[in-house]
């Protein structure tokens, strides 16, 4: 057979393009993630203390069900990084069938994309609504559409360490932010950093100031900043930006803070170099009790607003079930299994909010004082998810040139209302 | 008869260079073209469906502050870790082809941070770096210099030259490698000509050594300048592009744009700009490359 250049090229050609458009139809997510009706995978971000709780819950639904489901963890990749691994796999064609993923508009994104599935069907299913706690399932409610199955709202309050408080002369946790204040000042005297708080990424930083803000502008005020129906460009804001400056001048927190690991730094009032840190109930679990310490050498307060209700800064994480599964019906048959009570006892979960699946007070002392005083109150919106990622950022970067002395409070509260005016146009 | 075989000897040569040409096209040109073809979309990166909107994208670029910090801090990273790791990695090459006491060990020493992964190097630094506890601020602290120590990666004023001075630390190693290998090319007898002519080592230096790394120079520079115009990883790992956007470069900001704020139609376009700005820097050396196998 001859073949002269021209057909040489033609077919070289077609073989090309062919192969290129096999690629373009793998990358354009046009696969299902699990073909096979046996074969599940869930995607997930716990860490070396937890993540084999997880799977040992999951080989027991694979026995019951005749199911094989891989479980993949990104330990410790936060709500910075998670997303990104997730987006980039559901892009990829081979997305999980199963994800865990924060709610507010770290979730949002998957569901209006339509990469996550509309559980209402399994919702009414499974009776899910009278399981759970309602203001969770509203936490992973996007425009409407019940994306995901919430099994977690953790609550963030102050995590100290007793000596510290003690060596200070600080005899009980503060009950007004006048006290917070002069507890720091005499932490500073005693020689130890009050608050142990990163910046980079920008969230542990912003769990400061949203409490901040929180004392200056109340509870309503605050939920109408959040969802832009009132002007930042106020008093309340200014005033939250003034005492934020005023925590890094009087070095209430650590010098740089902003530009400090926060996955390094939450752990200092563990390890003795800060006196307490603003975190969730996790910690105890991951934090206190895994470096090897007592629960009962440390202690956990709501930090003190000065208004009722006496909300704290919080957050709702659930599952998704992946739009493209090969096996819907099964991925929810695994979420219904992993927020029966006895499975989120068995996963050590802090903060559940399936009924009757509270923290033992045995093993997780702490966690179960926080799940029975401030974890019963209200909570707002932590701030990474009450903005897209985008306007998060902004606010970030806001507070940083607050902290740095680069744009005073008045200038800063101005910003804001630009950034949130942008967003909702 | 020889327009024959001129044919046959083509087809075998574009034979022979299918494969390779296949993965180009698949894995290079295509999805090139794809990103191309995605910076003039709306595209948010997951959804299915997107808008055409021409050159929007682009336009948004001239009005986004973040990019013209990230451009600029790009400019300063090329031209801060091009010189200075090339200007060491050639004093250090030229110490290090004499006659110095350990100089294997010395090799290894300055070239290890070079195979070091990125993120290690970021975590290292990170460490060093640290304004509580690290290294750097202990040792001003010790040495009576409190009022230097600073919170390097946490203001904007030294974030920028604090993730440099990493970067021309793990990059040294590279220049003076490859000057090393082509010092040993220039012949010894030109320097002992020339000290016989009673040149002075400076002298020596300026007109022997340095014409003799002309060709070491063209790879090194280039090179330099389109790895510095790549950054990414360094400043990821070190500040994510903080505190605010104080350290955001190009590459990082399409990173953003992309995965992050669900706008891959607008980090494509940034995709876009700096790939057809690391083609031309890199043309003065493909070219010089090119002339050279001519030659």
């Amino acid at each position: 057979m001859t073949v002269d250049r021209r057909r040489f090229l033609q077919l070289t050609g077609g073989a090309a393009l062919a192969t290129g458009l096999a690629a373009c139809t793998g990358t354009g997510g046009g696969e299902t993630a699990s073909q096979n009706a046996k074969t599940l995978r869930l995607f997930t971000y716990e860490d070396n203390a937890t993540i084999e709780l997880l799977r040992t819950q999951v080989k027991t639904f694979d026995a019951q069900n005749g199911t094989t489901t891989t479980v993949d963890s990104l330990p410790g990749s936060g709500a910075a990084v998670y997303p990104d691994k997730l987006r980039t796999e559901l892009l990829g064609g081979k997305g999980p069938d199963v994800w865990r993923i924060w709610g507010g508009q770290i979730g949002a994104p998957f569901v209006k994309a339509k990469q996550a599935m509309d559980l209402s069907a399994y919702y009414s299913k499974f009776g899910w609504d009278a399981k759970l706690n309602q203001a969770a399932v509203a936490g992973m409610t996007f425009d409407g559409v019940k994306g995901g199955l919430p099994f977690i709202a953790l609550g963030i309050g102050g995590w100290y360490r007793k000596a510290a408080f003690t060596k200070a002369g600080i005899s009980k946790p503060p009950s007004s932010y006048g006290e917070l204040e002069e507890a720091n000042a005499k932490l500073v005297a005693s020689g130890v950093t009050p608050l142990g708080t990163g910046g980079k990424y920008g969230w542990h930083v912003m769990r400061l100031f949203e409490y901040l803000l929180e004392v200056s502008a109340g509870p309503e005020l605050h939920d109408k900043l959040l969802t832009g129906d009132e002007s930042w460009d106020r008093p309340e804001v200014v005033t939250a930006f003034t005492n934020f400056k005023k925590w890094q001048d009087q070095k209430w927190m650590p010098t740089g803070a902003v530009g400090l690991d926060p996955a390094d730094v939450e752990l200092w009032y563990v390890q003795g170099k800060s006196a307490y840190t603003i975190t969730g109930p996790w910690t105890e679990a991951q934090g206190i009790q895994s470096g090897g310490k007592k629960s009962a050498d440390f202690g956990v307060f709501a930090f003190p607003t000065g208004h009722e209700p006496a909300r704290h800064s919080g957050f709702v994480e659930g599952y998704m079930i992946n739009a493209k599964s090969g096996n819907p019906d099964m991925s929810a048959a695994l979420l219904d299994f992993l927020i029966k009570p006895e499975t989120q006892k068995a996963l050590k979960i802090t903060a559940s909010v399936v009924a009757g699946a509270e923290p033992d007070q045995a093993t997780l002392p702490l966690s179960y004082e926080w799940a029975q005083g401030p974890g019963q109150q209200p909570f707002y919106t932590i701030q990474d998810q009450a903005f897209p990622k985008k306007e998060a950022d902004q606010y970030f970067a806001v507070q940083s040139d607050v902290l740095q002395g680069k744009t005073n409070p008045a200038q800063a509260a101005k910003k804001m209302q630009d950034v949130v005016k942008a967003w909702k146009k | 008869m020889t327009r024959a075989r001129t044919r046959h000897g083509g087809l075998v040569a574009w034979a022979f260079a299918a494969p390779a040409l296949l993965v180009y096209f698949t894995f290079l040109v295509y999805p090139a073209l794809s990103s191309l073809w995605f910076s003039f979309t709306d595209w948010d990166g997951l959804s299915p469906g997107y808008n055409v909107v021409g050159l929007q994208n682009y336009a948004s670029m001239v009005d986004d502050p973040v990019v013209v910090r990230a451009a600029l801090n790009n400019l300063i990273w090329a031209v801060v870790t091009v010189v200075v790791p090339v200007v060491l990695g050639l004093v250090l090459a030229v110490l290090l082809n004499g006659k110095v006491r350990g100089k294997p060990l010395l090799r290894l020493v300055f070239y290890t941070p070079a195979v070091l992964p990125l993120v290690s190097v970021a975590s290292i630094w990170g460490w060093l770096y640290n304004p509580e506890y690290g290294a750097i601020n202990a040792f001003l602290r010790s040495a009576g210099l409190d009022g230097l120590a600073q919170p390097w990666l946490g203001q904007d004023s030294t974030a920028l030259g604090a993730t440099m001075v990493a970067a021309i630390w793990l990059r040294v190693g590279f220049p003076m490698l490859l000057y090393l290998a082509a010092l040993q090319g220039i012949n010894p007898d030109l320097y002992e000509a020339a000290t016989v002519d009673g040149a002075g080592r400076w002298q020596q230096f300026w007109h022997i050594t340095m014409p003799g790394l002309r060709p070491a120079h063209y790879v090194v520079i280039a090179l330099s300048v389109i790895d510095s115009f790549k950054v990414f990883d360094l400043i990821y790992a070190m500040t994510y592009g903080g505190p605010g956007t104080a350290t955001q470069v190009m590459g990082t900001w399409m990173y953003f744009n992309v995965f992050q704020y669900n706008q891959a139609g607008y980090g494509t376009a940034i995709a876009v700009v700096i790939t057809v700005v690391a083609i031309a820097v890199s043309i003065p050396y493909v070219r010089s490359q090119t002339r050279e196998h001519a030659a």
